[in-house]
């Protein structure tokens, strides 16, 4: 039963089953530990400690608790871990100190060191403790000490160092701590001149070019340095050099010489992902941010066009080719070189035209790496990326096929092949594709069921949708619902399994992946487009064949009565199903052959309702309404998580809560055109309502909205809105649009206003991709006859920037 | 001009070519040749892998050049066989780097050091066609490899001028 209450989170309930059994049987390990462990869960870490204690007390002095070993190590690392957590002390002062658990925490490493096997977890433990202790030269050499052991790749170390080097405070390093990948501090934030001086040190540099030629990070025999830097004691070391180039100021000669010498190093190899790897040094300060500088990367061809780094790189690169193409040596060097370096010295550059929605250039270059070497699959890839981003997608799925043609036994360019082919609509020749890698027996598709391949199952759920499927597109979201549910699933075994081999910071590390299992990208994106269809259903409901009554007026009473009653068992039989079924997806659980009673169930998932009919039975309001709740309850920070929630809520009538998602979203990014939509669209239906909420509601929204409008008429918040637009030439085209939706709606523009809009800048703007110049297109399309010529003039501007653009 | 010097050269891994990369092979060939080969061409290099015959030679992960060979027996010596180049090509950008040479001579090689063992014990000579107009592959052969111009063949090709080509051989035992 524990299990079940663990599983369940019924934390208090499960705290006290664990200590009943611990009670009936003290002599068990596993129940001590339990017991522990509900008692942590609960959020009583100074109780769990007592327990623990009480534990140790009840072994002898020969126990193996008291060795060195595995299941010692762990107990002991997590007792560490949740006196870490402790806030008061033991004895019941209102000693309240945040840090007290920690200096405990601290001070408790040195005794079990000699129980201790995992070696790199203590030393983590250690360095975290010393940095919020603000131990800064004991965490310069923690952090050293685990460089030497082997840590130099991994970046929480060197984010460590940094903190430690900087003497920067706890609630920095806490930030930082949690940054993953290759993010470090000197990615999340921006640095001072001084902090980079002390950094560069650290990490090797030389201040100036002394000897002219090729530079090295230090030189051997440079006298000023008394400790190695890292550069010279880790010369192998990937992680160092990457992080070297994020230290220099981009401006300086220093970071131009440092990029070259990666680059060169980076193209003799043949390193195809160069291109990807130079583009997460394009940072640059986060406008939205006001109080804290944060750091993010350029992601809009605009951004990175104008990026000091990019323009740097171009320069760079184009030099590359002239030097090689003349006489196969790089700028200023007399290395003659294979005709390799040239071949990717041009898919460099194309991969930076890729990066600045350059497409016909990149295609140009491209075809030319293809010419030199037909046989390298990477560059039908990327010829690939560039006519789908250039408008071509059919294209785009024929030349990455071709690549894939080449070479059957890669797996990697089988499924972009797939991923193409289904974002082209070509779903039955992905099918072909994909099944090369699946199983050879039965069904493919179910094949790819069983090994929970999500990707597979969003983009064939897109292309249905797309092609107004939804029966079998929610189908495939719903598939990808119950994987996670699965996963959420499969932790029952864990809760018995993790005790039993005392791996307890493992596992709390698992609940709380479980916790949040509901707020992960995958999830929310299957979760999103489910209430998008929902919502559409709802607003445009269509005839469901299946679901139509027969017509009775043309029957004989005897008839009637037959129709009727089968149209009620059908009814009864269908919901009756759908309450069965696990996350509306059906199985045929009377065939599973797997089925021995376990705990489980895991059905043998036969389709019996392949077109989706029950899923589109289900009331679209209700199901969006789960899936919402979900997504804002898990995935808070996501912005589409709020807009969907203010759809679904006004469509249920919900002002108050829709108001809630209004705020929430401008809290998450407040320039973003789905809030403005949404704002117009509240204030609205404010006006147009018949029936009013609840008192305290309409006194909430009374006094609340208007803030959203920053107390303006919606005329003028319109207009203002407008003219910040306008006056910037680099407005994203999704919100004029729903800006000129907004003139047209409240009748504040004409149409000829509303097309001068969008295409005054020409196109020039952020969010300039073949989606939203569609959504354009489609919004010049609603305004009739008089927007022609200004249609003709969108076409102009969008073949201009997509090349391969086609049907329009 | 000629093939790679020692600084030149560029050091290659051979590969088997069958079934699931052999549209590489189709790609060096169309860049090299002007003579298109038909589906069967490839299908039967593809069903019997065998790198002692087929192999392309890779540099820095791409393929950028092959070599096609089979065995033919000698029409009036039974039991003896030759050793036919049906194709050998290197891609433009990859030449006078010695990949072809490296191609040819790890061939013969081969069939070289199976003096008493298997079927290419054999052999007793190596044999390919080679365009007429074609100078730089004939000096190729002949004067790196020690091959004999032997005899021109009239019309040879269908769709090529000049059509004719010429016989060169070289016996190895």
């Amino acid at each position: 039963m524990s299990v079940l209450q663990i599983q369940m989170r019924d934390l208090t309930g499960f705290r006290e089953t664990r200590l009943k059994i611990l009670t009936l049987r003290p002599n068990n390990k596993v129940h001590w530990l339990s017991y522990a462990l509900a008692v942590h869960v609960c959020g009583d870490p100074e109780a769990a400690l007592e327990v623990l204690d009480n534990y140790m007390n009840t072994l002898g002095e020969n126990s193996e608790e008291f060795k060195r070993g595995f299941e010692s190590s762990e107990l002991a690392l997590y007792k560490n871990k949740v006196l870490s957590e402790t806030t008061c002390s033991q004895d019941g002062d209102d000693d309240f100190d945040k840090l007290l658990g920690v200096k405990k925490a601290w001070k408790h490493l040195d005794e079990i060191a000699h129980v201790i096997v995992d070696q790199t977890g203590w030393l983590q433990a250690k360095l975290s403790y010393q940095l919020q202790l603000g131990m800064f030269d004991d965490a310069v050499e923690t952090c050293q000490f685990l460089f030497k052991r082997g840590s130099t790749e991994d970046h929480r170390v060197h984010s460590a160092y940094m903190c430690a080097l900087l003497n920067l405070n706890r609630e920095t390093w806490s930030e930082v701590e949690k940054l993953t990948g290759t993010a470090t501090l000197a990615t999340f934030r921006p640095l001072l001149d001084k902090e980079r001086e002390v950094l560069l040190k650290a990490y090797g540099v030389t201040p100036s070019t002394t000897n002219g030629s090729s530079p090295d990070l230090i030189s051997a025999d440079d006298d000023t340095t008394t400790e190695e830097c890292l550069a010279v004691a880790f010369p192998k070391s990937a992680a160092i050099k990457r992080i070297y180039l994020t230290l220099l100021p981009p401006s300086s000669a220093e970071f131009l010489l440092a990029i070259d010498k990666y680059c060169r190093r980076q193209i003799v190899k043949g390193v195809p992902s160069l291109g990807s790897d130079l583009s997460s040094l394009y940072l640059m300060e986060d406008e939205s941010q006001e109080s804290e500088k944060r750091l993010i990367l350029a992601r809009d061809p605009v951004d990175i066009k104008s990026h000091p780094v990019y323009c740097m790189l171009v320069e760079l690169v184009e030099s590359y080719i002239c030097s090689l193409t003349k006489q196969s040596t790089f700028p200023n060097d007399s290395i003659e070189h294979p005709p390799s370096v040239l071949l990717w010295s041009w898919y460099l550059r194309s991969i930076l035209h890729e990066q600045a929605a350059e497409y016909a250039d990149g295609i140009t270059l491209i075809n030319k790496c293809i010419d030199h070497t037909p046989t390298g699959v990477d560059f039908y890839e990327l010829k690939a990326r560039l006519l789908e981003a250039g408008g071509d997608i059919q294209r785009a799925a024929d030349v990455v096929d071709s690549g894939r043609d080449l070479d059957h036994q890669d797996r990697y360019i089988n499924n972009l092949t797939t991923k193409t082919l289904l974002r082209a609509g070509r779903d039955d020749e992905a099918r072909k594709r994909i099944s090369m890698f699946t199983r050879h027996e039965g069904n493919p598709e179910q094949n790819l069921y069983d090994m929970q391949c999500a990707w597979y199952e969003l983009e064939l759920a897109d292309s249905l949708a797309k092609k107004g499927k939804l029966g079998m597109s929610l189908r495939k979201y719903m598939a990808v619902i119950k994987h996670y549910e699965d996963f959420h699933e499969d932790q029952f075994d864990f809760h018995a399994y993790c005790i039993r081999k005392v791996t307890l910071r493992s596992y709390c590390d698992l609940l709380k992946f479980e916790d949040e299992i509901w707020g992960q990208p995958i999830y929310c994106r299957a979760a999103e487009n489910i209430i998008k269809i929902y919502l559409g259903l709802f607003d445009a409901p269509t005839k469901s064949p299946s679901n139509d009554e027969p017509d009775y007026s043309k029957m004989t009473p005897a008839e009637r009565k037959k129709a009727k009653n089968i149209a009620r068992k059908k009814k009864k039989a269908l919901e009756k199903k759908v309450g069965d079924s696990e996350g509306g997806v059906i199985y045929d659980t009377s065939k599973s052959p797997e089925d021995n009673g376990s705990k489980k169930k895991k059905p043998h998932a036969v389709d019996i309702d392949p077109e989706g009919k029950e899923l589109l039975a289900l009331n679209p309001l209700e199901e969006s309404q789960k899936f919402a709740s979900i997504l804002i309850n898990y995935a808070p920070r996501r912005i589409t998580s709020w807009v969907l929630y203010y759809d679904v809520s006004v469509r249920r009538g919900k002002m108050l809560m829709g108001l809630k998602a209004l705020h929430r979203m401008k809290s998450i990014d407040s320039t973003h055109h789905d809030l403005f939509a949404r704002i117009v669209d509240f204030s609205q239906k404010l006006e147009s309502r018949t029936t009013k909420c609840h008192a305290a509601s309409e006194e909430v929204i009374s006094s609340e909205f208007p803030k959203l409008l920053d107390d303006k008429s919606l005329p003028d918040f319109i207009k203002s809105t407008l003219d910040s637009v306008k006056s910037n030439p680099l407005s994203s085209l999704p919100m004029k649009i729903v800006l000129a939706k907004a003139l047209i709606s409240s009748n504040m523009a004409t149409k000829s206003d509303c097309v001068s809009l969008i295409l005054d800048s020409k196109l020039n703007g952020r969010s300039v991709t073949m989606t939203t110049c569609r959504d354009a297109l489609e919004f010049m399309d609603s305004l009739g006859k008089d927007a022609i010529t200004g249609k003709g003039e969108l076409i102009q501007l969008i073949m201009a920037k997509f090349p391969f653009a086609k049907d329009f | 001009p000629s093939g790679g010097s020692k600084e030149n050269s560029l050091p290659v891994d051979f590969g088997l070519i069958n079934g699931d990369n052999v549209e590489q092979l189709k790609k060096i060939n169309q860049a090299c040749f002007p003579v298109t080969y038909n589906a069967n061409f490839y299908d039967e290099i593809a069903k019997k892998p065998d790198e002692n015959l087929c192999k392309f030679a890779y540099w820095n992960g791409f393929a950028v050049g092959a070599i096609c060979t089979r065995l033919e027996p000698i029409p009036d010596n039974p039991g003896r066989n030759r050793l036919y180049i049906m194709t050998l090509g290197v891609l433009a950008a990859y030449r006078n780097h010695g990949i072809g040479s490296k191609l040819v001579s790890s061939t013969l090689d081969y069939i070289i050091e199976s003096e008493t063992e298997g079927k290419a014990s054999t052999v007793d000579e190596v044999m390919l066609h080679v365009q007429s107009s074609n100078t730089d592959a004939i000096n190729f052969y002949v004067e790196k490899f020690g091959f004999e111009k032997g005899e021109l063949v009239e019309n040879y090709y269908k769709r090529i001028d000049p059509p004719h080509c010429y016989v060169l051989r070289k016996k190895l035992r």
